[in-house]
């Protein structure tokens, strides 16, 4: 100490000499911090929004060169529901902008909006769910640092998927102008849904809770726009849904870039009205206060899979409840499909793009089953991201502390995947034939319960893959399931179409699995991608029991 | 006796994450119904040493047993015996404390149903509350209650009253009191030497993955200087140079020393001068470390 206090001469307080760092701008830090927290995020969906921005027109001029294949298609792809009611409304289907606006878009409209909405619980509720934000403010840092900082960050990120679509398109062989317009279409759903999950965090006050809401807000605006561009009568309500907003720019076809002024004014309404919020409230709560306490309920602790499912239950409804809903929609629109006027001729071309004829209502249900076994496959995924979220947060550490083998814990949760996968199937394939009773369409319920078990073998098979991935890379196994599921789907959507050799085509498990009810159930193929996944499963169990528990 | 399995034994025990040295060569035995104190700073290697003792992390070499079964090998069975508290309290945050009480008890399989609601009165737990609404006190009661309630053999402790209050610091230790009175073995991972001194038998000092001292806390003062603070009515005198004492500061009025030895010949030497107050203060438990930088950095003893 004496030492010290001899070197420093008298020349006043040590604050007056000591040398001072400027204090940094804290929003332009805090919006790095949030576009640094979703790198991976944004990097995967610009990457997927790059590839199916290339793929869609190089595919279309490649399946359909001349005018009167174009024609044959349009005339029945554009008033085909069936389809309409998985990509939206298509406005002219005789040019490469047109049918790229309309399979682009419309798809990528829908991931905008998942993309925004997550962006905004991460920024806003889950930085305060773990603690952190209340650091952050503990510095000379306002709120209105924070939220503007969050705001910036994902604007940064938007402006990354803007530039993704863009460039996808140009490379596609469209024309800079337009493809920044399609892309700006796009890309406007990020705002708006970043608002609404700003807002869902300002309600909620646990992350989990805050996706529940922000979600549900995602699935009925994609409901609306279902019911808009499938029903003759309705069509106004497209003006009630963001994602409409969307399909009302018309890239390419007519635009009407007034209608942006729809997304603009809904994301500064909504983030004003959730700075608004943010602003009043305390930090870590919500506006809807949880229960805090709570007399206790004592079933389903006797075992850690017994908690797995009582953690995951409210999970479960939510995903049975979309799957159900959406079975039932289904179900119920079947009854209008119909095949007058579709040559053979064309039903050839639209089966190259692989996805079967649909010009039945057998057709549409096997045609809109693919789509079950994505999500029943995506759901697989949540199932082992729930697992590595136990470890991540080091709550498996509590659990294997206790005479708790780790093989019967991952079998435990492997198990419950394979049992929620299983529900969920059988649902859709009830609820989807309910729908369809209900409009007395043919297909009888063990037909429609075939429909939900074809589903199946491609879960299992990527439930395998994504625990093999939880195995050996543990703190990249969610994005690597996730990923691998959707180009593996992107894949079957595209590949056949782009006219790829058949075995390349054919190596994403979605090639393999028939489109009940049209076609039986194919016994080989589900036995290969069951087996395959039991043996993945079982690789990824062997190697878990080997490995150390790696925290977040 | 000597015969009976040790509650903790490591041969060799090391860990290593990448290029880091976490853990080098532990041999380490805690014999049954001893409470050890595992004494070291942040980032020593205390939290690994209890993830190998637990078998979460895997040993790069060597082994660790709990009364004699193998913790990577087979910790299952391991566990049986053994109860666990963690120093940061990992739990659900949408299970009420009661329910977390009854879930771990559940799976550790043996509950002393009345000597947890005799714990949760001690500790004052509010059982109906949620985890995630609990500060982190209160959720790391929740962990203390449930591994003290099943009487296991042995207690594996990380830093357990990270979080406590002082009052809830009294009912950890009559806890573990208790604990011992019933013949259970605690290791008991710290650095608040207060702690550890009111309730350990024995303790060893980590430093950078290494034990570099081990022993009861009597042996380890020993070795350690304690410091006495002298206040004289003027100016302090001149005094002798004595053997194993040494003037560490003075001030207008004061002398303070370090005494390594006996202190005998500092009051010898200090009667007959003006003596106003005397204060002794045992070594705190940066002062033992220092001693064991010091050493190890080979400054050994000066005279």
């Amino acid at each position: 100490m004496s030492a010290t206090a001899e070197t420093v001469p008298d020349r006043g307080s040590p604050a007056e000499t000591a040398p001072r760092r400027r204090a940094a701008r804290p929003v332009g830090l805090l919006a790095r911090r949030t576009f640094r927290d979703a790198r991976i995020r944004t990097i995967a969906f610009g990457y997927l929004f790059a590839v199916a921005s290339i793929l869609n027109p190089v595919a279309y001029r490649h399946a359909y060169s001349t005018l009167a294949e174009r024609l044959a298609f349009a005339e029945s792809f554009g008033h085909n529901k069936a389809v309409v009611l998985f990509y939206g409304k298509a406005y002219n289907l005789l040019t490469v902008g047109g049918y790229s606006a309309w399979r682009t878009g419309g798809i990528l409209a829908i991931l905008a909006a998942i993309y925004g909405q997550l962006a905004g619980v991460r920024a806003l509720r889950a930085e305060e769910d773990a603690g952190r934000a209340e650091l952050v403010l503990a510095g000379p840092v306002s709120r209105g640092n924070v939220y503007a900082g969050a705001i910036a960050g994902i604007g940064a990120g938007a402006a990354l998927l803007w530039v993704a679509v863009l460039a996808g398109s140009v490379i596609g062989g469209l024309p800079a102008g337009g493809s920044a317009y399609l892309a700006l279409a796009v890309v406007s759903m990020v705002p708006v849904f970043a608002g609404v999950g700003a807002l869902a965090s300002q309600l909620a006050p646990t992350r989990r809770m805050a996706l529940e809401l922000g979600g549900a807000v995602v699935v009925v605006a994609f409901v609306l726009r279902v019911v808009a561009d499938t029903s003759g009568s309705l069509g106004w309500l497209r003006w009630a849904t963001p994602l409409g907003w969307a399909e009302e720019l018309r890239p390419f076809t007519g635009a009407q870039p007034l209608v942006l002024l729809l997304p603009a004014a809904a994301s500064a309404l909504t983030l004003l009205a959730a700075w608004r919020l943010a602003a009043r409230r305390d930090i870590g709560a919500g506006l809807l206060a949880a229960r805090d306490t709570a007399d206790p309920r004592l079933w389903l602790l006797s075992s850690p899979t017994a908690q797995a499912l009582r953690g995951e239950l409210g999970g479960l409804t939510v995903w049975l409840t979309s799957v159900g809903a959406f079975a039932l929609i289904v179900g119920v629109i079947s009854k209008s499909i119909s095949s007058a006027g579709i040559s053979p001729q064309l039903q050839r071309e639209i089966a190259k793009l692989g996805e079967g004829s649909i010009v039945t209502p057998h057709g549409y249900l096997s045609f809109s089953f693919i789509f079950f076994v994505l999500v029943i496959s995506l759901f697989s995924c949540s199932q082992v991201a729930a697992a590595r979220y136990e470890e991540s947060e080091q709550r498996l550490e509590t659990l294997l502390a206790l005479p708790v083998g780790r093989l019967r814990w991952l079998t435990g949760r492997l198990a419950l995947a394979v049992a929620g996968a299983v529900a969920l199937s059988l649902f859709a394939g009830l609820l989807a034939w309910l729908g369809a009773a209900t409009q007395d369409v043919a297909p009888s319920l063990p037909h429609m319960l075939e429909a939900g078990t074809n589903c199946l073998p491609a879960a299992i098979l990527f439930l395998g893959i994504a625990a093999l991935a939880y195995a050996f890379v543990p703190r990249a196994a969610v994005g690597v399931a996730y990923g691998l599921v959707t180009v593996a789907f992107l894949w079957q959507l595209i590949g056949s179409v782009l006219g790829a050799p058949k075995w390349l085509v054919e190596i994403t498990p979605f090639a393999h699995v028939a489109s009940v009810p049209a076609q039986s159930f194919r016994v080989g193929a589900a036995a290969v991608m069951v087996a395959i996944g039991l043996v993945a499963a079982a690789v990824a169990l062997s190697a878990f029991g080997r490995r150390d528990l790696t925290g977040a | 006796m000597t015969t009976s399995t040790p509650a903790i034994s490591t041969d060799g025990l090391t860990k290593r994450y990448g290029a880091t040295l976490a853990l080098d060569a532990l041999d380490l035995t805690v014999e049954p119904g001893e409470v050890y104190g595992y004494l070291g700073p942040n980032g020593a290697g205390k939290t690994t040493t209890i993830r190998l003792l637990l078998g979460v992390h895997r040993p790069s070499a060597g082994r660790a047993a709990l009364f004699g079964v193998d913790a990577w090998g087979d910790p299952v069975r391991a566990h049986e015996r053994v109860a666990y508290v963690a120093g940061e309290p990992f739990l659900w945050p949408s299970m009420t404390g009661g329910e977390t009480l009854e879930f771990l008890g559940r799976l550790h399989g043996a509950v002393d149903v009345e000597y947890r609601d005799q714990l949760v009165k001690r500790f004052r737990l509010d059982t109906r509350k949620k985890v995630r609404a609990l500060s982190k006190g209160n959720r790391q009661k929740v962990q203390l209650v449930a591994a003290l309630a099943t009487r296991s053999d042995l207690l594996l402790l990380d830093e357990p009253t990270s979080g406590l209050d002082p009052l809830m610091e009294v009912a950890f230790r009559e806890s573990i009191g208790e604990a011992k009175d019933r013949g259970q073995t605690v290791f008991l991972s710290s650095h608040i030497l207060s702690e550890v001194e009111a309730t350990c038998d024995r303790v060893g000092i980590l430093r950078a993955g290494r034990l570099v001292d081990q022993g009861t806390l009597a042996e380890l003062r020993h070795l350690s200087a304690q410091t006495i603070e002298v206040t004289f009515a003027g100016p302090p005198p001149k005094l002798h140079p004595l053997a194993g004492i040494e003037i560490a500061s003075a001030g207008p009025d004061t002398l303070r020393f370090e005494v390594s030895g006996e202190v005998g010949p500092l009051l010898d030497e200090l009667a007959g001068h003006p003596v106003r107050t005397l204060t002794s203060r045992q070594p705190s438990l940066e002062e033992i470390f220092l001693h064991h930088y010091d050493s190890s950095d080979g400054r050994v003893g000066d005279g």
